[in-house]
């Protein structure tokens, strides 16, 4: 098994985990030939948000070699945190001149290691050498397998949301007034965050978001009879889970939602153009029915 | 059914109000925010909010109509069914009193008009019993967090009132004579760009909005008892629009803390600034403040230097006009205030006085304070303290003519506790 890149953009790297830390604890990636993927689906999260993301190796890496017995895949489980501190020293501002970042699979100990090596020139011109170890545990090609992207029916639409940031401030303001986020929109550009409590009931609407065409509706649409686009879907999710998604503000460009009705808000968040997207992470938020099924 | 319906929905709301950004409004909001439950009270010259805390402590912010972009208040008719049209309202006495708020601010250079200060004591609130307004009391926090849903409200931002104000307030006076520094400095520094940046602001307030900068607009509405605040914010048109429903309740009776201008003992208005510096200096942990104020003596008001004071305090000669005096558990602070005009703008004192408060207390008074300009404080000869602080409008004041102001009444400490 062996396995050696050298992170090129460390910026990226560094947001998404990020991200991803806030997330949960402990993260799986998987790397491919072509692809990282990002994985965190522990149920006992808060919220049972799920991660799979896709991000293209060369949007990264450069000079990326990888070698297993399981079809050059190695899939590990690690601390999302020690990943995260491993990163921060490359990307904060007071790098090193000359800055080369290796990551590589290492053994110490009897301990399967991601080992960072982080090497260039001080600002005095003494070579530097910083290495950071995260332990990490190889999941076996049998556990691998049982990782599965959780089923969903189709969505019944898609949206393009505004800009993530801007939506962090509102459900900022909305988290303390309701543990429950109505995410409503329609397929005529229209979308919808609703909270009610006792003392408070608050919406927020777009009227000019983008319905990207679902691929899979322009294929069969003669059967099915034409959707109302005023029709609202509504999906009923933890608003502490759609804020810990909107902590990936940092790395998104574009971002469309789909909304299966009374069953889960899937996000997908692309980085980089989307047109030529370095990757793709995609965010499962599992809808909560509560008593009045709404 | 539906012919009883439709009288009533034709009936107008009782208030209907908006503004193009809110900072103002929620600065004047988050400055009695020491409570979540606050009772509004509708009248036809503004709104104003009365938190209460302990049956000791009471917060009112006085928003006139002045402060926001469009102001309608129809007072509730009796019965719905008869919505005959109002006669006008005649005038109440206090009316003419709006337009010599800005007095106040003016003390600095008209210090020997000091008695017409009084007129800016909104001590008329029997008026409240009167029939010609509506109250209902909300939850306060709500309120704002709604209005910030934008993050544009935010206190960050709020601040900019007072950088602006100074300006527009040189303009009014001319020239200010005994005017404290910095306003000066302002005034004459801004001279020649104050028109320009007068434009500018005016500019701004067409299109509702800097470029940078987003501002958040607002729309309230209340039908009346029993219908929520309904409240639409945007930031732009292009934007997203919030609307909040925010649940009324009747109001409940707040506690009476009338104050007696004419028992009064001890009055001072001050730069807010010297007060808030004095009052961050405290360690939290303090228990009991103590405003101490002592009748000037005649010869100490060359201001001849701080040492000669300093020596005849010592002797025990002359006591400071005013002492500020905070204990606590770990111990004791004691702060001065020179007898200095620059300082104590107003001071009037006929005998010693000393009241104690609940730090706790005065600390709620905090926010207000800080993006206040002028502080009124007065004490009466029951020890019933009364704050006023003077918040600067970011408009000027020949549009609006009245900056709003909040009040905190405070119950003395018992001598002995």
């Amino acid at each position: 098994m062996r396995f050696r890149a050298c992170v090129v953009n460390v910026a990226t790297f560094f947001r998404i985990v990020q991200a991803i830390e806030k997330l949960q604890k402990t993260c799986i990636i998987k790397f491919t030939e072509t692809n990282m993927h990002i994985i965190c689906n522990n149920d006992n999260n808060e919220g049972g948000i799920q991660v799979w993301s896709q991000i293209k190796v060369n949007s990264l890496f450069n000079d990326y070699r990888i070698q297993s017995n399981a079809n050059n895949e190695i899939t590990m489980a690690m601390s999302s945190e020690a990943l995260l501190a491993a990163l921060k020293s490359p990307s904060s501002n007071t790098s090193l001149d000359g800055e080369e970042v290796i990551m590589k699979l290492a053994k110490k100990n009897e301990h399967a290691l991601l080992s960072f090596e982080i090497s260039g020139m001080s600002r005095v011109g003494h070579g530097m050498r910083i290495v950071h170890d995260v332990k990490i545990n190889v999941l076996k090609p049998v556990d691998v397998a049982k990782l599965t992207e959780p089923l969903c029916p189709t969505p019944d639409l898609h949206i393009l949301l505004p800009p993530l940031a801007l939506l962090r401030t509102i459900v900022d303001r909305l988290r303390p007034m309701s543990d429950l986020l109505a995410f409503q929109a329609n397929n005529n550009k229209r979308l919808l965050l609703a909270i009610r409590n006792d003392s408070v009931s608050v919406e927020t609407e777009w009227n000019d978001c983008q319905n990207p065409a679902a691929a899979e509706d322009e294929g069969n649409g003669d059967d099915e009879e034409p959707r109302d686009p005023n029709k609202m879907y509504s999906v009923c999710i933890s608003t502490r889970s759609f804020l810990k998604f909107l902590n990936i503000h940092v790395v998104s460009t574009t971002t469309i939602a789909c909304i299966c009705q009374s069953h889960c808000l899937i996000l997908y968040v692309y980085i980089g153009d989307v047109t030529d997207a370095g990757g793709v992470l995609t965010f499962y938020i599992p809808a909560i029915i509560d008593d009045d099924g709404r | 059914m539906s012919q009883s319906s439709e009288p009533q929905e034709a009936l107008p709301p009782v208030l209907v109000a908006s503004v193009h950004d809110v900072r103002y409004f929620a600065s004047l909001l988050r400055g009695v925010n020491f409570s979540n439950r606050a009772t509004v009270t509708v009248t036809e010259r503004g709104l104003t909010i009365t938190v209460e805390d302990a049956r000791t402590l009471l917060g009112t912010a006085f928003i006139f109509a002045g402060v926001f972009d469009e102001y309608i208040y129809n007072p509730e008719a009796p019965q719905p069914r008869s919505p005959a049209p109002q006669a006008p309202r005649p005038k109440r006495k206090q009316r003419p009193q709006r337009p010599q708020n800005p007095d106040y601010s003016e003390t600095e250079s008209e210090t020997e008009s000091e008695d017409e200060n009084d007129a800016y004591n909104p001590d008329e609130d029997e008026d409240r019993q009167a029939s010609d307004n509506a109250a209902f009391e909300i939850p306060l926090n709500t309120l704002i967090e709604c209005l910030n849903i934008f993050g544009t409200a935010g206190p960050s931002t709020g601040n900019i009132s007072t950088s602006i104000n100074p300006i527009g307030a040189g303009r009014g006076q001319g020239g200010g004579v005994g005017r404290g520094r910095g306003w000066q400095r302002a005034a004459n520094e801004d001279e020649d760009g104050d028109g320009g940046r007068r434009l500018a602001r005016g500019i701004e307030a067409h299109f509702g909005g800097g470029a940078k900068e987003g501002k958040t607009g607002m729309r309230l509405a209340y039908a009346g008892g029993g219908y929520p605040l309904t409240l639409i914010i945007a930031e732009d048109a292009s934007g997203p629009t919030t609307t909040c429903e925010i649940t009324t309740f009747d109001p409940e009776p707040h506690l009476e803390l009338d104050f007696d201008a004419e028992k009064i003992v001890l009055k001072i208005i001050l730069k807010s600034s010297w007060l808030r510096d004095a009052l961050s200096e405290l360690d939290p942990s303090c228990e009991k403040l103590t405003f101490i104020g002592n009748p000037p003596t005649p010869q100490d008001g060359s201001g001849s230097g701080r040492n000669k004071r300093r020596q005849s305090d010592r002797l025990g000669v002359a006591k400071p006009m005013l002492r500020i005096q905070a204990s606590g558990t770990f111990g004791s602070t004691e702060m001065d205030y020179p007898n200095d005009r620059e300082v104590l703008e107003t001071f009037e004192c006929q005998q010693t006085v000393s009241f104690s408060y609940r730090f706790g207390h005065i600390l709620r008074t905090i926010r207000a304070l800080q993006s206040s300009t002028k502080t009124s404080l007065r004490i009466d000869n029951e020890g019933l303290l009364s704050l006023q602080f003077l918040m600067p409008s970011p408009k000027l004041r020949a549009e609006n003519g009245a900056d709003a102001f909040i009040e905190f009444r405070c119950l003395a400490l018992d001598d002995d506790v």
